[in-house]
């Protein structure tokens, strides 16, 4: 291959993400802008079928409570059998576990690993959702009667997913915490009164912990949504988008995640 | 009236969910019925580990880097305050290399991999590929989904391998730029007090986890029906069911292996 062409490539590649990323930032601002309307409006959401935010609710929470409750609580409990076995290596000292575990879970792996989970779930269940309608021309349909297609189908996802983000976040943690005591007390013998010990948390771990899940709460049916809108062609182009979606959302979190605790990092110093 | 609308919806999921382990479980036994004599494809073998495995380093490199940071942004503050920064990299390299590295490859190797084989295979199956290798006496296990689920394991061994390498350097990067822990101090850290079996223990989890994900994306892939709108949805079961295998998994394998 000549080294012309080979510039070529890397530069339409890199026109070719930066138009993607430019589209996505406009799939936000349109959506946000969509709530923005839809609050100075008395009637907001232009043609959106009542009670469509509900729907949402219910599709996005409900149906992904069981799936969390199982994946957080077999995580919580492997990762306290992992700290607990180094441990028992090396200090045998099971006092700091339970306290220093919450605070990570409040700070970090309780929002992270569920919005993880979610991203999978939801943000696939979203673009095959748009990309279905997307390639079967529904949304040009919907286009041709006047209606916005981010106002009627990402808005109501995206106040549902953050709404239900922040809860599920919540209960994750609290799933795998319980789990995690529940270990540490059958297979170490660790007494639970020293486990489940909250004196290391602060408020402004909570505050960490309702920025995380809102941020990747935001995130994930902004990029699954665009995802989906931008699918092509047949079957194949909703596989597509159905798979972006997953990699885009759950690359989301992991980066929002790392923004969000150097940000907290340095706010707080070593206090995090 | 309500409970019992309830109740069928509950045994009705617990039947679909019963139905789907069991298509699993015989699709695994099929997989493993084909390799008794070895007879691999080896033509779509290689090409399914170029695009599964060489086509996925960049996003797992990226993954990995960031995920290496992070658990030296979690445990570090802890550690400086104690100030044994020795230990930095006890903390987030055990971390790394026992759970977050394996698992967060896996999750992303198959929302990468294991979504696009489900809508590759499931795009041929509703358009009917299949049933045309089937009257050409081709069987599609043994031509499509073999390959395919050898390519998803070795491939994720070896992306857990170049990953786990990737998240120690993003640790120490992150240690260095951030908490001022040295190069070097990071380094020490690691060969201090990370055994070989660390390391080890992720890798046999990662075959595990990727033998999971390529039977549950091929199963998803050819039990679809109905157009666009049934390979969106087969993509999103594959993913749900690889996620939880993978959590599963991962409990057991350390549970039962320490």
């Amino acid at each position: 291959m000549n080294p012309d062409s080979r510039i070529e490539r890397l530069g339409a590649a890199a026109v070719e993400a930066a138009r993607a990323l430019a589209e996505l930032w406009m799939v936000y601002v349109s959506t946000v802008s969509g709530i923005v309307r839809g609050f100075t409006r008395r009637r907001g959401g232009r043609g959106r079928p009542k009670g469509e935010i509900l729907r949402q609710l219910y599709a996005i929470g409900n149906k992904s409570l069981i799936f969390i409750v199982v994946t957080l609580g077999f995580i919580g409990m492997v990762m306290t059998y992992e700290a607990c076995l180094q441990l028992s290596r090396v200090t045998g000292d099971y006092s700091q576990i339970g306290s220093q575990y919450i605070r990570l879970i409040v700070t970090d792996f309780g929002p992270t690993l569920t919005a993880l989970m979610l991203a999978t779930r939801v943000g696939a269940g979203i673009a095959a959702e748009i990309g279905s309608m997307k390639v079967t021309e529904q949304i040009d349909a919907l286009r041709m009667s006047g209606v916005l297609p981010i106002d009627y189908l990402i808005v109501p996802r995206f106040l549902a997913s953050v709404v239900m983000t922040l809860m599920l976040s919540t209960l994750g943690g609290a799933v795998m915490y319980t789990a995690g005591g529940l270990t540490a007390q059958y297979s170490f013998g660790v007494n639970p009164n020293l486990f489940f010990d909250l004196s290391l948390l602060e408020f402004h771990h909570f505050g960490i912990m309702v920025v995380k899940a809102i941020a990747y709460g935001a995130a994930i049916p902004v990029v699954a949504g665009f995802c989906g809108l931008r699918a092509r062609g047949s079957s194949e182009g909703v596989g597509w988008a159905t798979t972006a979606a997953v990699i885009g959302s759950s690359f989301a979190v992991i980066m929002l995640d790392f923004i969000i605790s150097a940000t907290a990092l340095f706010l707080w110093g070593g206090d995090l | 009236m309500i409970g019992e609308r309830a109740l069928s919806g509950v045994g009705a999921g617990a039947i679909r969910i019963a139905e789907e382990v069991g298509g699993i479980l015989v699709l695994t036994y099929q997989v493993l019925r084909a390799l008794v004599p070895p007879r691999i494809d080896w033509r779509e073998l290689v090409k399914n580990l170029y695009k599964m495995g060489n086509k996925s380093v960049p996003i797992v490199v990226l993954t990995a880097f960031f995920a290496g940071g992070l658990m030296t942004l979690q445990t570090g503050p802890f550690v400086k305050k104690l100030g044994a920064t020795s230990l930095a990299g006890w903390g987030a390299g055990y971390a790394v290399l026992r759970e977050i590295g394996p698992i967060l490859i896996a999750l992303m190797f198959s929302g990468r991999v294991g979504a696009n084989n489900t809508a590759e295979l499931a795009t041929m199956t509703v358009t009917e590929q299949l049933d045309g290798l089937r009257a050409l006496a081709i069987d599609p296990i043994r031509f499509l989904v073999v390959p395919r689920v050898i390519a998803m394991i070795v491939m994720l061994l070896a992306l857990t391998v170049i990953g786990d390498m990737v998240a120690l350097f993003g640790a120490s990067v992150v240690g260095r730029a951030m908490l001022d822990i040295d190069w070097s101090t990071m380094y020490y850290s690691f060969s201090e007090n990370l055994r070989p079996y660390d390391f080890l223990h992720g890798v046999y989890k990662s075959i595990a986890f990727g033998g999971a994900i390529a039977v549950s994306s091929c199963y998803f892939g050819v039990t679809v029906r109905g157009g666009a709108v049934g390979v969106g949805k087969a993509v999103n079961a594959a993913v749900v069911a690889a996620a939880v295998s993978i959590m599963l998994l991962d409990f057991f394998i350390t549970y039962s292996t320490g």
